[in-house]
């Protein structure tokens, strides 16, 4: 069975710098033989979490809209991508929107105690950030880091590594960039060929 | 002229921790002379999210046309802008970080047009407040949060230095910070410090 690879591209902006980005990630990992699906969550239809809780008690989440869909692909896939820009430090409000709304995976995990990942299977289980910055700054995606972190816990995914570049104005886009599209490519190679190789062990 | 205060209470959950942390300080603030308060709630504000389009950049303005066209002007009128929101996944709610991406068009006036956001005779006398609660008692749950509350604040003439914070981690279920041994006397002395701070400005 092929290394399914699963895209969430989380910018307002089509076909943008991050998007890009995700994309040669997604290239690589398609040429190196993965089944690879890209997401944008601009297209979907979902709200933002509620904060109602109800999913402590159930398990569910009450508002049943793409973002459930989409956490049920996230739970199928092998390696996910998930990119965002970086907006206002931070990501941006549509996939923190997303990300909010796996809090009923969090209460399964750790309130009703009835969803648990083993280290094996978070090992089998990469998660890439892929992000963007205009400015320069080294300390840009610091506000990212640690919701991205939340995210992968709580899918029981391993954060395996980041694909980002910041200085996008200085740059004048990606495409200027000297490294940041063929790295992106060949650690789409990469991450494939490492969760080939577990799927052929017992 | 009295004293304007803007607060956003950026959780989804109306009453909450943060909102009722928030209501705290602005109680204390209406309690004083020539003080007046508007608190808006996010999730019924109609403020969408920044689409990333940097149109701003060259007129000035946004295209989308929803809550933001009133909260702009409000924003650049307050003298006092509060912020609340909850930590949602080690970051503040989608709905706050939705205004805090809107605040682009400031960015935009700001940096790229080089145009004023306050009329010159109001810089330094304009004071943020953030006000956030968390579920977990990590130290570190409000650090990823920061930066953007720190940018949003920049973008529309509050220094750094005249944000001031209060935040309250291990509160978790509805009503848990009413149970917090110092959170509410920590939200009333903040209202009645940051309008004495804003009196003293104005008179300077």
């Amino acid at each position: 069975m092929a290394v399914t690879v699963l895209g969430i591209s989380g910018s307002p902006h089509r076909h943008g710098n991050t998007e890009t980005l995700l994309d040669k990630f997604l290239d690589g990992a398609h040429e190196a033989g993965a089944a690879v699906e890209k997401v944008v969550l601009r297209d979907l239809l979902y709200s933002p979490c509620r904060g109602c809780n109800a999913c402590h008690k159930t398990g569910d989440c009450i508002i049943q809209d793409d973002a459930i869909g989409l956490y049920e692909k996230i739970l199928a896939a092998d390696c996910i991508a998930v990119a965002s820009p970086i907006y206002t430090m931070g990501i941006t409000a549509e996939l923190k929107g997303f990300i909010d709304r796996g809090q009923y995976l969090w209460a399964r995990k750790f309130i009703l105690k009835t969803l648990y990942f083993t280290d094996e299977h978070i090992k089998r289980h990469k998660g890439i950030f892929v992000s963007t910055a205009g400015l320069g700054w080294d300390r840009v995606f610091d506000g990212a880091f640690p919701v991205i972190t939340a995210l992968f816990n709580s899918v029981g995914f391993e954060y395996y590594d980041n694909i980002i570049a910041n200085d996008m104005d200085q740059f004048g886009g990606i495409r200027q960039h000297p490294t940041a599209l063929s790295e992106a490519y060949e650690k789409g190679q990469k991450v494939v060929k490492v969760l080939a190789h577990f799927k052929e062990l017992p | 002229m009295p004293i304007k205060v803007l607060a956003f209470a950026g959780s989804p959950r109306r009453h909450g921790n943060s909102e009722t942390l928030l209501d705290w300080v602005l109680a204390a603030m209406a309690d004083e002379p020539d003080v007046v308060v508007e608190k808006a709630a996010l999730t019924d504000t109609d403020i969408n999210p920044c689409r990333g389009c940097n149109a701003c950049q060259k007129l000035n303005t946004c295209v989308q046309r929803d809550g933001m066209d009133i909260y702009h002007d409000k924003i650049i009128e307050a003298d006092i802008i509060a912020l609340a929101a909850p930590i949602f996944c080690m970051g503040i709610a989608a709905q706050a970080k939705a205004l805090i991406d809107r605040a682009q068009v400031f960015t935009s006036r700001k940096y790229v047009l080089k145009l004023p956001i306050v009329p010159k005779e109001r810089k330094g006398k304009r004071l943020g407040i953030f006000i956030s609660t968390a579920g977990r008692n990590w130290s570190y749950v409000f650090d990823a949060a920061i930066p953007s509350v720190k940018c949003f604040f920049h973008v529309i003439d509050v220094k750094d230095a005249d944000i001031h914070y209060l935040m309250i981690n291990g509160v978790d279920e509805k009503g848990a910070i009413e149970r917090h041994p110092t959170a509410k006397s920590e939200a009333e002395m903040l209202g009645k410090d940051v309008v004495a701070e804003l009196r003293k400005r104005l008179a300077a």
